[in-house]
């Protein structure tokens, strides 16, 4: 009786370890956005405890996330400067404030327009939010915004 | 000789306790990201709220037709003169004003046109200097008078207060509008409102 306890005992207890393995934390230095190129046109958490991937683990690749991009894009306003927008989903039960903000880029993928300011966002749980930014130039625009939670 | 010794060890000691001097490396001052809560944050408005707020109003009015999509740029003051601060918040409403002004001076890049009313006495003096024959006429223009301004702003900058007796915790809401005249008309061409609600236990004192 007692061996069968023990070995019930262990393979729960390697289950469980097995389990851990699955989830790599934020601060772990294998995710892959950790060394992803930069994309133009994208919106990243910069902050993983958001929304994180990772591959190669026991189990294959992962992916844990708490919101995600719904949509993104970007348009023209009446004066000819560019309006980007992303849509946040919240996956939890509960409210995130997050901060967002957008570094432009022109054609040629240089850094351009007005250094890029954390804008504050509410995204309630389980719902949609959208964040908006104004370029002020009027030449045509690339974009990348972060999303982070709020401090 | 060993009460010399003795005597001469212990006059040692007690004249290091005599020092006055405290040789304990000091606390270094830290800079911190003006966008960013810094280490002292309370209720009031900081220096990432009039970041974050001249930020909005700047891109907002940029993408204003009525401010940047005519083809002769307007004439702007954008100054301390009509900002009211209504709030509890002790801040220095220049704070907004210059950094939306100046910043907007760079982005606009000719699209709109900055009228400096807050120097106007400044350039009364070197014009009049001029027409007095003390200096000379300088080298770019002579005009029959200083720049009229198309539009001007004002606003005002407005709070609500409570605090949890049981607890300490402290609530403010903060709105902060900016509205755009027209000098001619007295209509209200562009308007910006910038929100926020903040809560903190912290004992933060503004100055």
């Amino acid at each position: 009786m007692k061996s069968i306890v023990k070995t019930l005992t262990a393979a729960a207890l390697g289950l469980g370890l097995l389990a851990g393995c699955t989830n790599l934390p934020s601060d772990s230095t294998r995710l892959t956005e950790r060394t992803a190129p930069i994309t133009m046109n994208s919106v990243v958490f910069s902050d993983y405890n958001l929304s994180r991937t990772w591959d190669g683990g026991i189990f294959g690749d992962g992916e844990r996330y708490r919101l995600t991009v719904a949509q993104h894009g970007q348009r023209a306003t009446a004066t000819g400067t560019t309006e980007v927008y992303a849509v946040l989903r919240n996956h939890t039960d509960y409210d995130y404030q997050v901060e967002a903000r957008t570094q432009f880029f022109d054609q040629d993928g240089v850094p351009t327009d007005v250094k890029p300011t954390w804008q504050r966002l509410t995204v309630s749980g389980n719902s949609l939010a959208t964040y908006r930014e104004l370029s002020t130039s009027t030449q045509p625009l690339q974009y990348r915004v972060e999303v982070r939670e709020l401090n | 000789m060993k009460t010399a010794c003795a005597l001469a060890t212990a006059s040692l000691v007690l004249s290091g306790c005599a020092s006055n001097i405290d040789n304990a490396k000091g606390k270094p001052s830290v800079y911190e990201d003006v966008s960013t809560t810094g280490s002292v944050g309370g209720v009031g408005i900081e220096s990432q709220d009039v970041v974050a707020v001249t930020d909005k109003m700047m891109r907002d009015m940029m993408a204003n037709p009525l401010l940047t999509g005519r083809s002769t740029p307007p004439r702007i003051i954008i100054d301390n003169e009509y900002i009211k601060n209504e709030s509890t918040s002790v801040v220095n409403t220049n704070m907004f004003t210059d950094r939306l002004r100046i910043e907007l001076n760079r982005a606009a890049n000719g699209r709109m046109v900055f009228v400096g009313r807050h120097f106007s006495d400044m350039v009364q003096k070197e014009r009049d200097l001029k027409r007095d024959g003390a200096v000379d006429g300088g080298t770019i223009r002579k005009t029959a008078a200083q720049a009229g301004a198309d539009f001007r702003l004002g606003g005002r900058i407005s709070s609500l207060d409570a605090i949890d007796r049981n607890t300490g915790t402290q609530s403010r809401y903060s709105q902060i509008s900016f509205e755009m005249v027209d000098l001619e008309l007295g209509t209200i061409v562009w308007s910006g409102l910038y929100e926020m609600r903040k809560a903190a236990r912290d004992n933060v004192v503004y100055r």
